[in-house]
Protein backbone atom coordinates (compact mmCIF):
# COMPACT_ATOMS: atom_id res chain seq x y z
CA UNK A 1 0.00 0.00 0.00
CA UNK A 2 2.09 2.57 1.25
CA UNK A 3 5.72 2.96 2.39
CA UNK A 4 4.69 5.13 5.27
CA UNK A 5 2.96 4.20 8.64
CA UNK A 6 3.64 1.55 11.11
CA UNK A 7 3.84 -1.98 9.99
CA UNK A 8 1.50 -4.37 10.30
CA UNK A 9 3.25 -7.93 10.55
CA UNK A 10 0.55 -9.25 12.28
CA UNK A 11 -1.87 -9.23 9.39
CA UNK A 12 0.42 -10.02 7.01
CA UNK A 13 1.87 -12.82 8.42
CA UNK A 14 -1.95 -14.41 9.34
CA UNK A 15 -3.21 -14.07 6.09
CA UNK A 16 -0.05 -15.64 4.59
CA UNK A 17 -0.24 -18.40 7.01
CA UNK A 18 -3.60 -19.70 5.73
CA UNK A 19 -2.31 -19.10 2.19
CA UNK A 20 0.44 -21.32 3.32
CA UNK A 21 -1.64 -23.74 4.27
CA UNK A 22 -3.33 -23.93 1.12
CA UNK A 23 -0.22 -25.12 -1.06
CA UNK A 24 0.09 -28.53 -2.31
CA UNK A 25 0.72 -30.92 -0.07
CA UNK A 26 2.72 -34.51 -0.82
CA UNK A 27 -0.84 -36.08 -1.65
CA UNK A 28 -1.44 -33.36 -4.06
CA UNK A 29 1.32 -33.87 -5.98
CA UNK A 30 1.16 -37.66 -6.28
CA UNK A 31 -2.26 -37.01 -8.08
CA UNK A 32 -0.82 -34.58 -9.98
CA UNK A 33 1.72 -36.69 -11.20
CA UNK A 34 -0.76 -39.05 -12.72
CA UNK A 35 -2.18 -36.50 -14.56
CA UNK A 36 -2.34 -35.23 -18.31
CA UNK A 37 -2.24 -31.54 -18.47
CA UNK A 38 -6.45 -31.41 -18.90
CA UNK A 39 -6.59 -32.91 -15.77
CA UNK A 40 -3.81 -30.88 -14.22
CA UNK A 41 -6.41 -27.77 -15.19
CA UNK A 42 -9.13 -29.20 -13.83
CA UNK A 43 -7.67 -29.83 -10.51
CA UNK A 44 -5.93 -26.53 -10.40
CA UNK A 45 -9.75 -24.70 -11.08
CA UNK A 46 -11.02 -27.01 -7.86
CA UNK A 47 -8.17 -24.92 -5.53
CA UNK A 48 -6.50 -21.93 -5.65
CA UNK A 49 -6.44 -21.49 -9.46
CA UNK A 50 -9.78 -20.68 -10.28
CA UNK A 51 -10.26 -17.68 -10.93
CA UNK A 52 -7.52 -17.58 -13.20
CA UNK A 53 -7.90 -20.92 -15.19
CA UNK A 54 -11.50 -19.81 -15.52
CA UNK A 55 -10.07 -16.26 -16.91
CA UNK A 56 -7.88 -17.79 -19.66
CA UNK A 57 -9.85 -20.89 -20.27
CA UNK A 58 -11.24 -19.67 -23.05
CA UNK A 59 -8.20 -18.66 -25.04
CA UNK A 60 -5.78 -20.88 -24.20
CA UNK A 61 -5.55 -24.81 -23.55
CA UNK A 62 -3.24 -27.38 -22.36
CA UNK A 63 0.13 -26.62 -21.31
CA UNK A 64 -0.16 -23.40 -22.43
CA UNK A 65 -3.29 -22.69 -19.95
CA UNK A 66 -1.76 -23.81 -17.14
CA UNK A 67 1.44 -21.59 -17.65
CA UNK A 68 -0.41 -18.76 -17.78
CA UNK A 69 -2.66 -19.42 -15.08
CA UNK A 70 0.49 -20.40 -12.91
CA UNK A 71 2.18 -17.23 -13.65
CA UNK A 72 -1.11 -14.87 -13.03
CA UNK A 73 -1.78 -16.28 -10.30
CA UNK A 74 1.68 -16.13 -8.83
CA UNK A 75 1.87 -12.02 -9.77
CA UNK A 76 -1.69 -11.84 -8.07
CA UNK A 77 -0.96 -13.62 -4.57
CA UNK A 78 2.33 -11.36 -4.51
CA UNK A 79 0.40 -8.19 -5.26
CA UNK A 80 -1.75 -9.16 -2.42
CA UNK A 81 1.32 -9.41 0.15
CA UNK A 82 2.71 -5.47 -0.96
CA UNK A 83 -1.17 -5.01 -0.76
CA UNK A 84 -1.61 -5.90 2.85
CA UNK A 85 2.03 -4.73 4.03
CA UNK A 86 2.50 -1.49 5.53
CA UNK A 87 5.57 0.74 6.90
CA UNK A 88 8.60 -1.06 6.98
CA UNK A 89 7.39 -4.57 6.12
CA UNK A 90 6.68 -3.48 2.96
CA UNK A 91 10.30 -2.00 2.22
CA UNK A 92 11.49 -5.65 3.26
CA UNK A 93 8.66 -7.43 1.28
CA UNK A 94 9.23 -5.33 -1.95
CA UNK A 95 12.94 -5.43 -1.76
CA UNK A 96 13.01 -9.70 -2.16
CA UNK A 97 10.19 -9.17 -4.58
CA UNK A 98 12.29 -6.75 -7.18
CA UNK A 99 13.69 -10.51 -8.50
CA UNK A 100 9.96 -10.12 -10.23
CA UNK A 101 11.37 -6.56 -11.98
CA UNK A 102 15.14 -8.29 -12.60
CA UNK A 103 13.16 -11.20 -14.57
CA UNK A 104 11.03 -9.21 -16.68
CA UNK A 105 13.76 -6.69 -17.71
CA UNK A 106 15.66 -9.82 -18.57
CA UNK A 107 12.56 -11.34 -20.58
CA UNK A 108 12.33 -8.00 -22.03
CA UNK A 109 16.01 -7.81 -23.68
CA UNK A 110 15.65 -11.31 -24.74
CA UNK A 111 12.76 -10.76 -26.61
CA UNK A 112 13.85 -7.58 -28.38
CA UNK A 113 17.04 -9.84 -29.11
CA UNK A 114 15.33 -12.51 -30.73
CA UNK A 115 12.71 -10.43 -32.00
CA UNK A 116 9.89 -12.32 -30.85
CA UNK A 117 6.62 -10.49 -30.83
CA UNK A 118 5.14 -8.63 -28.44
CA UNK A 119 2.60 -10.40 -27.20
CA UNK A 120 4.43 -13.24 -26.44
CA UNK A 121 6.80 -11.06 -24.48
CA UNK A 122 3.95 -9.84 -22.50
CA UNK A 123 2.22 -13.14 -21.52
CA UNK A 124 6.14 -14.31 -20.17
CA UNK A 125 6.28 -11.17 -18.19
CA UNK A 126 5.50 -11.95 -14.46
CA UNK A 127 3.79 -8.66 -13.08
CA UNK A 128 4.77 -9.04 -9.21
CA UNK A 129 7.37 -6.71 -8.64
CA UNK A 130 7.61 -3.10 -7.99
CA UNK A 131 7.60 -1.56 -11.19
CA UNK A 132 3.97 -0.04 -12.31
CA UNK A 133 1.55 -1.04 -15.34
CA UNK A 134 3.32 2.05 -17.29
CA UNK A 135 7.13 0.93 -16.46
CA UNK A 136 6.28 -2.09 -17.84
CA UNK A 137 4.20 -1.02 -20.61
CA UNK A 138 6.89 1.17 -21.91
CA UNK A 139 9.50 -1.21 -21.37
CA UNK A 140 7.41 -3.66 -24.37
CA UNK A 141 6.81 -0.77 -26.28
CA UNK A 142 10.80 -0.21 -26.52
CA UNK A 143 11.85 -1.94 -30.10
CA UNK A 144 15.66 -1.46 -29.26
CA UNK A 145 17.90 -2.80 -26.37
CA UNK A 146 19.05 1.18 -25.86
CA UNK A 147 15.24 2.17 -25.37
CA UNK A 148 14.87 -0.17 -22.76
CA UNK A 149 18.35 0.75 -21.27
CA UNK A 150 17.03 4.54 -21.13
CA UNK A 151 13.50 3.24 -20.02
CA UNK A 152 14.91 2.10 -16.72
CA UNK A 153 16.48 5.01 -15.82
CA UNK A 154 15.95 6.02 -12.45
CA UNK A 155 15.54 2.63 -11.42
CA UNK A 156 18.61 0.56 -9.38
CA UNK A 157 19.01 -0.96 -13.07
CA UNK A 158 19.62 2.01 -14.49
CA UNK A 159 23.17 3.06 -13.89
CA UNK A 160 24.66 -0.85 -14.03
CA UNK A 161 22.75 -1.81 -17.43
CA UNK A 162 23.85 1.52 -19.04
CA UNK A 163 27.69 0.42 -18.14
CA UNK A 164 27.09 -2.78 -19.79
CA UNK A 165 25.37 -1.66 -22.95
CA UNK A 166 28.58 -0.80 -23.97
CA UNK A 167 30.13 -4.01 -23.42
CA UNK A 168 27.00 -5.69 -25.11
CA UNK A 169 27.79 -3.31 -28.16
CA UNK A 170 31.18 -4.57 -28.68
CA UNK A 171 30.33 -8.03 -28.20
CA UNK A 172 26.74 -8.53 -29.09
CA UNK A 173 25.91 -11.10 -27.04
CA UNK A 174 23.46 -10.41 -23.76
CA UNK A 175 25.51 -11.73 -20.92
CA UNK A 176 26.89 -8.43 -19.43
CA UNK A 177 23.06 -7.13 -20.04
CA UNK A 178 21.47 -9.55 -17.79
CA UNK A 179 24.79 -10.19 -15.58
CA UNK A 180 24.40 -6.10 -14.76
CA UNK A 181 20.62 -7.01 -13.93
CA UNK A 182 21.25 -9.73 -11.54
CA UNK A 183 24.28 -7.92 -9.78
CA UNK A 184 22.03 -4.69 -9.32
CA UNK A 185 19.00 -7.32 -7.76
CA UNK A 186 21.08 -8.97 -5.59
CA UNK A 187 23.61 -6.23 -4.40
CA UNK A 188 20.54 -3.78 -3.49
CA UNK A 189 18.92 -6.36 -1.12
CA UNK A 190 21.05 -5.90 1.52
CA UNK A 191 21.59 -2.18 0.97
CA UNK A 192 20.21 -0.16 3.64
CA UNK A 193 19.19 -3.48 5.44
CA UNK A 194 18.29 -2.25 8.98
CA UNK A 195 19.27 -4.92 11.15
CA UNK A 196 17.61 -5.01 14.62
CA UNK A 197 16.56 -8.84 16.42
CA UNK A 198 13.68 -8.85 13.76
CA UNK A 199 15.61 -8.32 10.64
CA UNK A 200 18.54 -10.32 11.35
CA UNK A 201 17.10 -13.83 10.48
CA UNK A 202 16.03 -12.29 7.29
CA UNK A 203 19.81 -10.75 6.72
CA UNK A 204 20.88 -14.85 7.05
CA UNK A 205 18.87 -15.42 4.52
CA UNK A 206 19.78 -12.99 1.99
CA UNK A 207 23.18 -14.59 2.64
CA UNK A 208 22.84 -17.86 2.22
CA UNK A 209 20.80 -16.80 -0.65
CA UNK A 210 23.93 -14.81 -2.23
CA UNK A 211 26.29 -17.67 -1.27
CA UNK A 212 23.85 -20.27 -2.97
CA UNK A 213 23.65 -18.67 -5.81
CA UNK A 214 27.42 -17.92 -6.26
CA UNK A 215 28.42 -21.64 -5.24
CA UNK A 216 25.88 -22.24 -8.18
CA UNK A 217 27.71 -20.14 -10.90
CA UNK A 218 31.00 -21.18 -9.80
CA UNK A 219 30.00 -24.89 -10.20
CA UNK A 220 28.20 -24.47 -13.61
CA UNK A 221 31.31 -22.20 -14.86
CA UNK A 222 33.64 -25.69 -13.76
CA UNK A 223 31.51 -27.72 -15.43
CA UNK A 224 31.22 -25.84 -18.63
CA UNK A 225 34.97 -25.56 -18.33
CA UNK A 226 34.50 -22.21 -20.26
CA UNK A 227 36.95 -19.77 -20.55
CA UNK A 228 35.26 -17.09 -18.52
CA UNK A 229 36.55 -15.23 -15.68
CA UNK A 230 34.21 -16.06 -12.74
CA UNK A 231 34.65 -13.23 -10.70
CA UNK A 232 32.21 -11.31 -13.53
CA UNK A 233 29.46 -13.42 -11.96
CA UNK A 234 30.40 -12.78 -8.74
CA UNK A 235 27.60 -11.43 -6.42
CA UNK A 236 28.75 -8.93 -3.99
CA UNK A 237 27.68 -9.43 0.14
CA UNK A 238 27.49 -13.11 0.66
CA UNK A 239 29.30 -14.37 3.71
CA UNK A 240 30.86 -18.00 1.86
CA UNK A 241 33.38 -16.37 -0.96
CA UNK A 242 35.46 -13.10 -1.66
CA UNK A 243 35.34 -12.56 -5.56
CA UNK A 244 38.99 -13.48 -6.00
CA UNK A 245 38.40 -16.83 -3.93
CA UNK A 246 35.69 -17.70 -6.35
CA UNK A 247 38.14 -17.12 -8.92
CA UNK A 248 40.20 -19.61 -7.91
CA UNK A 249 37.53 -22.36 -6.32
CA UNK A 250 35.91 -21.94 -9.94
CA UNK A 251 39.31 -23.78 -11.24
CA UNK A 252 38.84 -26.84 -8.78
CA UNK A 253 35.10 -28.02 -8.30
CA UNK A 254 36.74 -31.05 -5.76
CA UNK A 255 38.28 -27.78 -3.57
CA UNK A 256 35.23 -25.92 -3.79
CA UNK A 257 32.39 -28.49 -2.91
CA UNK A 258 34.89 -29.00 -0.08
CA UNK A 259 34.76 -25.18 0.95
CA UNK A 260 30.90 -25.38 1.09
CA UNK A 261 30.81 -28.52 3.27
CA UNK A 262 33.60 -26.69 5.57
CA UNK A 263 30.87 -23.51 5.36
CA UNK A 264 28.21 -23.20 8.12
CA UNK A 265 25.60 -24.67 5.18
CA UNK A 266 26.96 -27.62 5.30
CA UNK A 267 25.08 -29.78 7.72
CA UNK A 268 21.81 -28.89 5.50
CA UNK A 269 23.75 -29.62 2.29
CA UNK A 270 25.83 -32.16 2.84
CA UNK A 271 23.26 -35.16 0.95
CA UNK A 272 22.99 -33.03 -1.70
CA UNK A 273 27.30 -32.53 -1.69
CA UNK A 274 27.61 -36.24 -1.32
CA UNK A 275 25.36 -36.67 -4.32
CA UNK A 276 27.22 -34.25 -6.24
CA UNK A 277 30.41 -35.67 -5.82
CA UNK A 278 29.50 -39.57 -6.45
CA UNK A 279 26.82 -38.95 -9.16
CA UNK A 280 28.29 -36.11 -11.21
CA UNK A 281 25.22 -34.18 -11.52
CA UNK A 282 24.83 -30.52 -11.52
CA UNK A 283 21.05 -30.85 -11.94
CA UNK A 284 20.48 -32.94 -8.38
CA UNK A 285 22.84 -30.39 -6.73
CA UNK A 286 20.81 -27.47 -7.63
CA UNK A 287 17.44 -29.01 -6.84
CA UNK A 288 19.25 -29.53 -3.22
CA UNK A 289 20.48 -26.43 -3.14
CA UNK A 290 16.88 -24.86 -3.52
CA UNK A 291 15.40 -27.60 -1.40
CA UNK A 292 17.97 -26.10 1.26
CA UNK A 293 16.73 -22.55 0.94
CA UNK A 294 13.07 -23.33 0.95
CA UNK A 295 13.87 -25.34 4.25
CA UNK A 296 16.07 -22.75 6.12
CA UNK A 297 13.30 -20.10 5.08
CA UNK A 298 10.38 -22.25 6.51
CA UNK A 299 12.13 -22.56 9.77
CA UNK A 300 13.28 -19.09 10.25
CA UNK A 301 9.31 -18.06 10.34
CA UNK A 302 9.38 -20.20 12.94
CA UNK A 303 12.09 -18.33 15.19
CA UNK A 304 10.40 -15.24 14.81
CA UNK A 305 6.88 -15.24 14.24
CA UNK A 306 6.25 -11.06 14.50
CA UNK A 307 8.98 -10.40 11.38
CA UNK A 308 9.26 -10.50 7.73
CA UNK A 309 10.56 -14.27 7.70
CA UNK A 310 6.78 -15.59 7.16
CA UNK A 311 5.86 -13.75 4.51
CA UNK A 312 9.72 -14.67 2.55
CA UNK A 313 9.24 -18.10 3.34
CA UNK A 314 5.49 -18.41 1.57
CA UNK A 315 7.13 -16.68 -1.42
CA UNK A 316 9.45 -19.32 -1.73
CA UNK A 317 7.11 -22.05 -1.46
CA UNK A 318 4.71 -20.11 -3.67
CA UNK A 319 7.03 -19.99 -6.22
CA UNK A 320 8.56 -23.52 -5.91
CA UNK A 321 4.73 -24.72 -6.17
CA UNK A 322 4.69 -22.91 -9.25
CA UNK A 323 7.84 -24.36 -10.57
CA UNK A 324 6.97 -28.06 -10.15
CA UNK A 325 3.51 -27.99 -11.75
CA UNK A 326 4.87 -26.36 -14.22
CA UNK A 327 7.27 -29.30 -14.79
CA UNK A 328 4.52 -31.68 -14.00
CA UNK A 329 2.54 -30.43 -16.93
CA UNK A 330 5.95 -29.92 -19.35
CA UNK A 331 7.51 -33.39 -18.29
CA UNK A 332 3.64 -35.09 -18.83
CA UNK A 333 3.48 -33.29 -21.99
CA UNK A 334 7.38 -34.57 -23.10
CA UNK A 335 6.11 -37.99 -22.44
CA UNK A 336 8.31 -38.54 -19.63
CA UNK A 337 7.75 -40.66 -17.36
CA UNK A 338 6.32 -40.09 -13.40
CA UNK A 339 10.07 -41.29 -11.84
CA UNK A 340 11.71 -39.12 -14.12
CA UNK A 341 9.41 -36.33 -13.45
CA UNK A 342 9.53 -36.66 -9.65
CA UNK A 343 13.72 -36.10 -10.02
CA UNK A 344 12.48 -32.51 -11.24
CA UNK A 345 10.24 -31.53 -8.08
CA UNK A 346 11.50 -30.00 -5.36
CA UNK A 347 8.85 -31.16 -2.31
CA UNK A 348 9.34 -30.86 1.17
CA UNK B 1 24.42 28.18 43.16
CA UNK B 2 26.55 26.42 45.58
CA UNK B 3 25.15 28.99 48.52
CA UNK B 4 21.86 28.30 47.55
CA UNK B 5 21.85 24.42 48.54
CA UNK B 6 21.90 24.56 52.35
CA UNK B 7 18.69 26.67 51.88
CA UNK B 8 17.28 24.84 49.04
CA UNK B 9 17.40 21.15 51.41
CA UNK B 10 15.34 23.39 54.26
CA UNK B 11 12.64 24.36 52.21
CA UNK B 12 12.64 20.43 50.83
CA UNK B 13 12.86 19.36 54.75
CA UNK B 14 9.91 21.33 55.48
CA UNK B 15 7.70 20.32 52.86
CA UNK B 16 7.73 16.82 53.78
CA UNK B 17 7.29 17.52 56.81
CA UNK B 18 3.74 19.50 56.83
CA UNK B 19 2.37 17.07 54.00
CA UNK B 20 0.62 14.35 55.54
CA UNK B 21 -0.54 11.17 54.10
CA UNK B 22 -0.14 9.51 50.66
CA UNK B 23 0.46 11.81 47.43
CA UNK B 24 -3.12 10.88 45.69
CA UNK B 25 -5.89 9.34 47.45
CA UNK B 26 -6.37 5.50 47.70
CA UNK B 27 -9.18 5.77 45.28
CA UNK B 28 -7.47 7.54 42.74
CA UNK B 29 -4.63 5.18 42.75
CA UNK B 30 -6.97 2.21 42.06
CA UNK B 31 -8.85 3.96 39.56
CA UNK B 32 -5.21 4.55 37.68
CA UNK B 33 -4.58 1.22 38.41
CA UNK B 34 -7.89 -0.33 36.41
CA UNK B 35 -6.86 2.49 33.39
CA UNK B 36 -3.22 0.94 33.31
CA UNK B 37 -4.52 -2.23 32.45
CA UNK B 38 -7.01 -1.26 30.49
CA UNK B 39 -4.41 0.27 28.36
CA UNK B 40 -2.43 -2.72 28.50
CA UNK B 41 -5.57 -5.14 27.44
CA UNK B 42 -6.14 -2.75 24.21
CA UNK B 43 -2.35 -2.99 23.27
CA UNK B 44 -2.39 -6.63 23.42
CA UNK B 45 -6.13 -6.61 21.49
CA UNK B 46 -4.36 -4.75 18.72
CA UNK B 47 -2.40 -7.22 17.61
CA UNK B 48 -4.24 -9.99 18.25
CA UNK B 49 -7.55 -7.81 16.23
CA UNK B 50 -5.13 -7.64 13.21
CA UNK B 51 -3.68 -10.69 12.88
CA UNK B 52 -7.69 -12.32 13.85
CA UNK B 53 -9.27 -10.36 11.16
CA UNK B 54 -6.05 -11.47 8.73
CA UNK B 55 -7.04 -15.14 9.15
CA UNK B 56 -10.96 -14.38 8.99
CA UNK B 57 -10.12 -12.54 5.70
CA UNK B 58 -9.03 -15.87 4.12
CA UNK B 59 -11.36 -18.58 5.97
CA UNK B 60 -14.62 -17.21 7.50
CA UNK B 61 -15.32 -19.73 9.84
CA UNK B 62 -12.58 -18.59 11.65
CA UNK B 63 -14.93 -15.72 12.62
CA UNK B 64 -16.08 -17.47 16.38
CA UNK B 65 -12.28 -18.38 17.53
CA UNK B 66 -11.04 -14.74 16.09
CA UNK B 67 -13.43 -12.95 18.31
CA UNK B 68 -12.68 -15.17 21.58
CA UNK B 69 -9.11 -14.99 20.87
CA UNK B 70 -9.38 -11.22 20.64
CA UNK B 71 -11.46 -10.28 23.89
CA UNK B 72 -9.47 -12.60 25.54
CA UNK B 73 -6.63 -9.82 27.30
CA UNK B 74 -10.20 -8.27 28.20
CA UNK B 75 -9.30 -10.51 31.54
CA UNK B 76 -6.73 -8.46 32.50
CA UNK B 77 -9.53 -5.29 32.91
CA UNK B 78 -11.71 -7.61 34.99
CA UNK B 79 -9.08 -9.05 37.51
CA UNK B 80 -7.88 -5.01 38.03
CA UNK B 81 -11.33 -3.99 39.08
CA UNK B 82 -10.48 -6.03 41.85
CA UNK B 83 -8.25 -3.71 43.49
CA UNK B 84 -11.60 -1.29 43.50
CA UNK B 85 -12.80 -3.36 45.90
CA UNK B 86 -9.81 -3.78 47.79
CA UNK B 87 -9.06 0.10 48.89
Amino acid sequence: MSATGSSNPEYVNARVRSRRGALYDDEDYRKLLRMGPAEIARFMEESTYEEEINALGARFSGVDLIEFALNRNLAKQFNDILDWANGRLYDLIARYLRKFDAWNVKTVIRGIYTDTPREEVETDLIRAGEFGDRRIERLLEATTIEEVVDSLDGTIYGRPLRAAYDDYEESGVLVPLENAVDRAFYENLLDGLVVNEATEQYREFLYAEIDFRNARNALRLARSGADIDPSEYYIDGGRLFSATELSQLAQNPDELVSRIRDSVYGDRLSSALDELERADSLIGFERALEAALLEYSGSLGHVFPLSVSPVISYILAKEREVENIRAIARGREAGLSEDEIEEELVIL
Amino acid sequence: MFETLPELANVALQAEGTASGPAIEPSAAAALAVGLAAFGAGYAERGIGAAAVGAIAEDESLFVQGLILTVLPETLVILALVVIFLV
